[in-house]
């Protein structure tokens, strides 16, 4: 029954994938990369920060605290990027059995974590001056401290398969199974600021268009790129050291044999 | 002034959790890839 | 059929599985997990006298009086839909103004009056310079334009 589509397509998606899938071409290609993600990513948000801080103008309502914005959103942004990392890191380990996916979303899972909790605390502080309160119960606050429960939930599930030594340094089924299950938060952080009566307001920057006036938006491209390539260079970092225990392990296991 | 408490405490906040996190994976990558070189160049 | 595949097609049958369950489950939820009332539910449902609840919406302008003691102020809140009076004692947020949004903690009184206990500010999506202020944000357009 053909009810592939493209056989041959499949084919050399799948050669494609499967030539990063070798650790060391991928090693080859992450061993350079590492350096010029974390530099660029740090000069960009720095200077993304000192922009925010000190060349834009204040908000008409908010005053100075608008300025937390500039590192609100990306928290928002790479935190909720993260978990969509794990869940496609996951599909291709359970789909694809993709050796370095697994490694991937262990490596994802710490620097997402940190994300969520910088959205949240840094949406506390901007909370207070701003709507009069540290925290409310409000469906997108609620669904993001939803979500850094999960990531401390996959942290544990991950750490404890590695140690079992499932897939090679990286996550087991279980785990990939959870990662899989946890996006379904993503698509309800995302809108609950449109389904429910929130204090959060809602959406400023959508495909129609944006309502932050281009004098207060531009630092936040800037920090935006900064963090996520930051962020790139912080998974590479920790994929290149489990690969590393991957080694050391495999080579003490071999003398062990004798 | 009161303000910019808020802003100086959530940027305070962000630069340290990076800043740590950078330090924590650039040290332990650093460490598994001395630890895999020199086992590579045992004889 | 190769395993590859049949796994491919079950994990995407489960994951448009879990999916359609969740966003169910969410939808359901959109009246009980709303954060607040705003003035047109409490009209279309009615709430019961005492009953805490939140009451959210717009403060309207030229409505907000505040009495001799200095620290009581009177204002109505309305959705569009329905405007119900409302009543403060205590500091409201900084950026708690009229024509801006509100969110009320508190009870309605048997008159029908809402006796707020705490007053959250909530402001909108639109963010400028002070220079801008009075400049309103199109939803058509998408666009900041100057009030008529």
């Amino acid at each position: 029954m053909p009810y592939w589509p493209c056989r041959a397509r499949a084919a050399k998606d799948a050669a494609l994938m499967h030539r990063f899938a070798n650790p060391a071409r991928f090693l080859k290609i992450a061993r350079p990369l590492t350096g010029w993600l974390f530099w660029s990513g740090l000069v960009l948000l720095l200077a993304g920060c000192t922009c925010g801080l000190f060349v834009t103008p204040a908000d008409y309502l908010q005053g100075q605290t608008v300025r937390i914005l500039y590192i609100h959103v990306p928290a928002a942004w790479l935190g909720m990027a993260g978990w969509t990392g794990i869940a496609v890191s996951a599909l291709m380990q359970l789909v694809w059995r993709h050796p370095l996916a697994a490694v991937a979303g262990r490596a994802i899972a710490a620097p997402g974590a940190l994300f969520t909790a910088i959205c949240l605390a840094t949406g506390s502080i901007w909370g207070r001056p701003t709507w009069g309160t540290w925290w409310e119960w409000d469906g997108r606050m609620t669904s993001m401290l939803v979500l850094l429960f999960l990531y401390l939930g996959y942290i544990a599930l991950a750490n404890a398969s590695a140690r079992q030594g499932a897939g090679q340094g990286g996550v087991s089924n279980v785990t990939a199974i959870f990662g899989l299950v946890g996006a379904i938060n993503i698509p309800i952080i995302n809108r609950s600021v449109v389904w429910w009566n929130s204090l959060h307001q809602g959406p400023s920057i959508t495909l129609r268009g944006s309502s932050i006036d281009m004098a207060l938006l531009w630092p936040l491209g800037l920090t935006l790129l900064g963090f996520s390539l930051w962020f790139g260079a912080i998974v590479l970092m920790r994929m290149r050291a489990i690969l590393a225990q991957n080694k050391v392990e495999a080579r003490m296991q071999r003398l062990a044999r004798g | 002034m009161h303000q910019w408490t808020f802003v100086i405490a959530a940027y305070a906040v962000t630069l340290l959790g990076t800043a740590a996190v950078s330090l924590i994976s650039w040290r332990a990558m650093h460490r598994a890839e001395a630890q895999a070189e020199t086992l590579a160049n045992r004889p | 059929m190769k395993a590859k595949h049949q796994r491919l097609i079950l994990a995407l049958v489960a994951l448009a599985a879990l999916i359609g369950a969740g966003l169910l489950a969410a939808s359901a939820l959109k009246d009980e997990a709303a954060y607040f009332y705003a003035p047109g539910d409490v009209k279309a449902k009615g709430v019961e006298p005492g009953k805490a609840i939140r009451l959210g919406g717009m403060v309207v302008k030229g409505s907000l009086k505040r009495a001799a003691d200095g620290v009581t102020m009177f204002f109505d809140v309305t959705d569009g839909k329905a405007t119900v009076p409302a009543t403060f004692s205590g500091i409201a947020p900084d950026l708690f103004k009229e024509g801006s949004g509100v969110v009320a903690e508190g009870s309605f009184d048997a008159k029908g009056t809402f006796i707020a206990t705490n007053l959250l500010a909530k402001h909108d999506e639109r963010y400028m310079p002070r220079e801008l202020e009075g400049m309103s944000y199109n939803e058509t357009t998408r666009q900041l334009q100057v009030d008529q």
